[in-house]
């Protein structure tokens, strides 16, 4: 199968640069059956790139401990559910993983499209397969997964060897999310992909209009939730696997998954100033260029050991391949940019400060300036040793003050900028929009503060969550009463009707309401307390309002490890609430130990119980608690931006008139010209 | 303002003005809040984690939280604090037995003040190409003159036009 899967790599390799080089005779051309070869062509690279990663899959599933890759990712006890998990655990098998997802979606877009858009898709099949195959190229010839296992004879020529057993999969990965976290995040990154390959393709055609804009809105929509939801679920992971009570340290590899998630959601705004006003041209395919430039940028910082992080793979020679494919993406770009800059000319013409056009421009100004103080500051060590020959750390408190206000910066434009009109907007609209929802968020600080709140940050950051949450309710309650006062039907029935007849932008809504949730979480974290105590069996620990009683300690032996656990009662008030069981596990193929943290998670606070192993002076176990509040809202924010941009991807149901046979009076009917049996009311095709 | 939309507002307003009694101080702590947060401004240096001393918890280790070396840095803490240093003199400390790397955010001095710089100097840029677009924009605008006078001569194309224009315009 390791023959079977290096093959239909080098095929998939092969069949890729047919569809790039082909795909350049085909624009200079024209010629049909070129074109449509190229394309076949480019859906061949992508079924081998599948056969491919299901022949690496199947090594891991018969354990087939000749072939390098999986005796260092796997062994025979390791559970059907990570074996699945393993393919991306390492270096080689990640790329070959990016490789598939890429396929995925350019397959997706070669099917999707071929019978349309004949003048651009062959542009956009080029660059598709210019990426491809540089992922390709690392595939087969620089980090191959298929490599067989090896080890050096009495003679010092390498034989061929099959291990008895592999050296199993690291004990951070063997946890649920890890199944799911980096897939969303490779999603996100490989998605941007598409929308940069319209965007160069439109700027090479010269292709008229913004129709690649209207092309491409669904495949960055896609990529950017599952951006967004790897985000989100690696954050999830370090909080519940690494035990330090946290979800967002800014380690290098979270800051390289954040960076095209910050331009990418500036596109997904500024993208609208593009469809409406014919604004922005030029700045909107920079926004393409520099997402689809930072996702490479962040994989490159993961992989080539230039900053230091816990997350980073083994440093290996792949930095340079990295910036080599780097440098030439941005020569095309500008390339292809200078020579067709005159087709982005842009219609920029604004009525007033007060608009829409001038809040995006703000809310762009703000995601942008986070991107670039965010990349400044993850790449500020390795400068710093360059100019000063010391490295100079730049952690987690450093990225806080700098973001922080960056974040209620983009918040509050958050619940300004969808009340604003296109064009100008009037000192009426401004008192009718804003009024209630500004009176509710400072009537919210007051009280705020009246019972004690005296952290700032989250204090403003409280009065803009209510702020926004206060205008996109109102915005659903506006338009859901204008529909119940023509259906009749109820407050509920009528958003949902209303976000159905404009998906977008009611989905756009629920987004920004999904992300006031995450807001409200994070601002939680400013009163996290935790505290740790050596314990014995019936020892008493006090946080908050909870008492944590050792009730016992067990060891559990496990099919791939040795679980010892810890049996603590939870009392509320005096009252006992709950048991919670935090464990150590000990792996026995790596010697490794792993954290598995025990959370009693409500809306309010999320009591956090780590056992943080044994005292070596006292043989006592140690346990290290933390109440953390608000958290659980982060999640569920999480969910309901998903959620949200699912509705936003959705198409419109159009409202139409639809025939009915209610009775209505004989004038009524004469009015509209029909029978009086028939009248008119709103439905939906 | 209708019954409807008073009641909605006073719900919101007592949702959200509930949310502050959801936050309540809590615990004990086993170091100093200020030792702790002079643990958060430096580094543990046991060269296998890249944390603050204060939250040091060692992933994948066989003890995780504060390692000998983090609670010996925040020992160290303890003691500086006893003499009555201020956190400054304190990080200085820190920073002469191991260099500037122990710091977790960088000094704001010497070329690492240029880190702090660097975000106002983007928003700053930024902001000013932002005002300087807005008004070349508000340059182009041409205002369309004898709007009213001119209605009866708008060719049916024109007209056309705008309306697809209005429609994209009111549609989000």
């Amino acid at each position: 199968m390791d023959v079977f899967g290096s093959f239909a790599l080098v095929l998939a390799f092969i069949c890729a640069v047919y569809a790039f080089g082909g795909g350049i005779a085909a624009i200079i051309t024209r010629h049909p059956l070129l074109i449509k070869s190229t394309r076949q062509a480019g859906m061949a690279t992508c079924c081998l790139i599948f056969l491919a990663t299901f022949s690496l899959e199947y090594l891991f599933f018969s354990d087939n401990f000749s072939i390098a890759y999986v005796v260092s990712h796997s062994n025979r006890d390791l559970s059907t559910f990570y074996k699945v998990a393993a393919l991306w655990s390492g270096q080689e098998g990640s790329l070959l993983f990016w490789s598939f997802l890429l396929a995925i979606y350019v397959f997706s877009v070669l099917l999707t499209y071929r019978n349309k858009n004949g003048e651009l898709m062959p542009y956009v099949g080029v660059v598709m397969a210019g990426v491809q195959i540089f992922f390709l190229t690392l595939n087969n010839f620089i980090e191959s997964p298929f490599k067989a296992l090896a080890s050096p004879a009495a003679d010092g020529a390498l034989r061929l060897v099959t291990a008895q057993d592999g050296r199993g999969l690291t004990p951070l990965l063997q946890y649920p999310e890890m199944v799911i976290h980096p897939p969303n995040l490779y999603s996100g990154y490989t998605g941007f992909t598409i929308p940069f390959a319209f965007a160069l393709g439109a700027l090479l055609a010269r292709y008229p209009g913004e129709k690649w804009i209207h092309l491409t809105r669904k495949w960055t929509m896609i990529a950017w939730m599952f951006q967004s939801m790897g985000i989100l679920l690696g954050a999830h992971w370090a909080y519940a696997v690494l035990g330090w009570g946290g979800y967002w340290g800014w380690d290098p590899v979270e800051n390289a998954s954040l960076l095209p998630w910050l331009s990418g959601t500036a596109f997904l705004h500024s993208v609208m100033m593009q469809e409406k006003r014919g604004m922005m041209k030029v700045w909107n395919v920079w926004l393409v260029f520099v997402t689809f430039l930072l996702c490479i940028l962040g994989t490159f910082l993961t992989r080539s050991g230039v900053v230091s992080s816990v997350h980073a793979f083994a440093n290996s020679s792949i930095g340079s391949w990295f910036v080599g494919f780097i440098v030439i993406i941005l020569l095309t770009c500008f390339g292809a940019y200078l020579k067709n800059r005159d087709y982005l000319k842009s219609e920029n013409q604004l009525d007033s400060i007060v608009s829409r056009e001038s809040s995006f421009l703000f809310n762009n100004l703000i995601l942008l300036v986070a991107c670039i103080a965010v990349l400044s500051g993850t790449l500020f060590p390795v400068f710093s040793e360059w100019f000063t020959g010391n490295r100079i750390s730049v952690g987690a408190p450093f990225f806080n003050k700098v973001n922080i206000p960056l974040g209620l910066l983009l918040l509050f434009l958050t619940g300004v900028g969808p009340l604003l009109a296109w064009r100008k907007t009037s000192t009426d609209s401004l008192k009718r929009n804003f009024g209630w929802p500004l009176g509710i968020g400072l009537a919210a600080g007051v009280i705020a503060l009246v019972f004690g709140f005296r952290q700032f940050y989250s204090w403003v950051c409280l009065i803009l969550c209510v702020f926004v949450a206060s205008t996109v309710l109102l915005e659903f309650y506006r338009g859901a009463k204008v529909i119940r006062s023509r259906s009749g039907a109820s407050y509920a029935a009528s958003a949902v009707e209303l976000a159905m007849r404009n998906t977008r932008r009611y989905g756009g809504y629920i987004v920004h309401m999904g992300m006031v949730f995450v807001f409200i979480g994070l601002a939680g974290a400013a009163f996290n307390r935790d505290i740790q105590k050596d314990m014995r069996q019936g020892d008493k620990l006090q946080i908050g309002p909870y008492t944590l009683v050792l009730q016992g300690f067990d060891t559990k032996p496990e099919r791939n490890y040795t679980a010892q656990r810890l049996l603590v009662e939870v009392l509320e008030q005096n009252k006992p609430t709950m048991m919670l069981y935090p464990e150590k596990r000990k792996f026995s193929t790596t010697e490794e130990n792993g954290t598995m943290v025990a959370i009693r998670s409500t809306l309010k606070e999320d009591l956090y119980v780590v056992f943080a192993g044994m005292n070596p002076d006292t043989q006592l176990p140690v346990v290290h608690a933390y109440l953390n509040p608000l958290v659980k809202w982060i999640w569920f924010g999480g969910v309901v931006v998903v959620f949200g941009t699912l509705v936003a991807l959705m198409p419109n149901r159009r409202a139409v008139l639809v025939l009915s046979t209610a009775p209505q009076p004989v004038g009524q009917a004469v009015a509209h010209g029909l029978p009086s049996s028939v009248t008119l009311r709103e439905g939906h095709d | 303002m209708t019954k409807a939309r008073s009641f909605v507002a006073c719900t919101m307003l007592m949702m959200f003005a509930a949310a502050p009694l959801l936050i309540t101080p809590v615990g004990a702590e086993q170091f100093s809040d200020r030792t702790k947060q002079v643990g958060a401004k430096i580094k543990c240096m046991c060269k296998s984690c890249d944390m603050a001393a204060a939250i040091c918890s060692h992933p994948g280790g066989a003890f995780s939280g504060p390692c000998d070396t983090a609670k010996m840095m925040l020992g160290e803490v303890d003691q500086h604090i006893a003499k009555g240093e201020t956190d400054e003199q304190i990080l200085q400390a820190f920073a002469q037995e191991y260099g500037p790397i122990v710091y977790t955010e960088p000094p704001k001095s010497g070329f690492s003040l240029l880190a702090w710089m660097l975000p106002s100097i983007y928003l700053f840029l930024g902001a000013g190409v932002v005002i300087l677009v807005i008004f070349r924009w508000r340059k182009q605008t041409v205002q369309p003159a004898g709007s009213v006078s001119g209605a009866p001569g708008i060719s049916s194309e024109l007209l056309e036009r705008a309306r697809a224009q209005a429609s994209r315009e009111t549609q989000d």
